[in-house]
């Protein structure tokens, strides 16, 4: 079956904007989003730049703008589209580099920000750290995350305040926060509540709409607000914006 | 690199949590206008001698058209209200996974009082009663 890919390009060295350009594609209705950009790249136009890297939706490489909402691009299935027109751009929002691939460092460092790591002040008990079933099942969904970047860019508010942590790393914040073997829970709080943290979510949902692993990113945002509102008040206010 | 405009709040791009947000913004102004224009009107109906401005002012704000913007602003009370009440049980942590369910409650709730907004203020708009 025959597709027309509308993909957006850019160039830095001779666009000044980017451009849509079409490409005709022979494609398996089973076929993936990704599979399309493949084909194109290696039998149409080698100069075509987009990022991907396992096909199988763990990595968070290939998240991009199709069809008018936030897909991974190995996770769409063509015919789940549901037409033959396929409308590919990068991520909003973000600066494009070139072509589908935008620049993931302000994403990045703001995760970096949170602490993404298990901080644990205790000596290491012999063997590993243990965690019960349930205590793993309350950070579940947090865990899950692949860090695509799609609720990022899906943000308003990442558009409206450029030091806004965002919804990705603060529901790696709360993967941390929630999870009984960690002990950095006092520092990331205090790390989140500002107004480039937590407070800045104004609850719109965009995130929980694009996320391609169906995790409720506010729903964690929410989780540390809740947690923050138990400390004294004047560790909630005495810190500055 | 290319840097695109970062204003994309074009609602029908993402979903409801969106719209609920943008009219949130909206009604808010609409409030906060309103009561900037109703304590400029009211001012007004001071001045003058004997009243006379008063009757006046007063005749304006009964005529229908008048009356009839005012249940526009009687959803935008409506609609903040409510869901501003949404947004709060949220901020509480409550529903967040149900929030499509708190907004069309909320929206039910809005649309009831609205019609017996409608109800009531025919007869003083059109002459004639509703029902």
């Amino acid at each position: 079956m025959q597709f027309k890919f509308h993909i957006q390009r850019y160039d830095p060295s001779s666009d000044w904007a980017p451009r849509f350009e079409r490409y005709l594609v022979e494609l398996d209705p089973l076929a993936t989003v990704l599979d399309g950009l493949h084909k194109i790249q290696e039998q149409q136009d080698g100069s075509l730049c987009f990022r991907r890297s396992c096909r199988s939706a763990i990595c968070g490489s290939c998240a991009m703008y199709i069809n008018g909402t936030h897909r991974l691009a190995c996770k769409t299935i063509i015919k789940s589209l549901r037409t033959k027109n396929i409308k590919v751009g990068p991520l909003p929002r973000l600066t494009i580099i070139k072509d589908l691939a935008v620049d993931m460092g302000p994403f990045f460092e703001k995760v970096e920000r949170i602490m993404p790591y298990l901080v644990a002040n205790s000596s290491p008990p012999k063997g590993e750290r243990p965690q019960s079933i349930e205590e793993r099942r309350a950070i579940n969904e947090m865990i899950d995350c692949i860090m695509c970047g799609a609720c990022y860019s899906a943000c308003p508010i990442v558009g409206l305040d450029k030091d806004y942590l965002g919804p990705a790393a603060l529901t790696k914040a709360y993967r941390f926060v929630g999870d009984s073997r960690d002990e950095g829970a006092g520092e990331r709080l205090s790390l989140v509540n500002n107004q480039h943290g937590v407070w800045r979510c104004h609850t719109i949902f965009n995130c929980q709409k694009v996320c391609p692993k169906s995790i409720n990113p506010t729903w964690s945002i929410q989780q540390l607000k809740k947690r923050l509102t138990r400390r004294p008040s004047w560790v909630i206010f005495g810190r500055k914006g | 690199m290319y840097r695109p405009k970062t204003s994309d709040i074009w609602p029908p791009r993402y979903g409801l949590g969106m719209w609920a947000w943008l009219f949130q913004r909206i009604s808010g102004l609409v409030l906060a206008l309103y009561l900037i224009g109703h304590i400029w009107v009211i001012s007004f109906s001071i001045a003058g001698q004997g009243g006379i401005r008063f009757d006046s002012v007063l005749e304006t704000l009964q005529k229908p058209y008048v009356l009839a913007l005012e249940l526009l602003l009687f959803w935008a009370v409506l609609y903040h209200g409510l869901n501003g009440l949404r947004v709060i049980l949220i901020d509480f942590g409550l529903g967040i996974r149900e929030q499509h369910i708190l907004f069309w409650t909320a929206m039910a709730v809005a649309l009831a009082l609205l019609s017996w907004g409608i109800i009531e203020a025919w007869p003083y708009i059109t002459g004639t009663p509703l029902i």
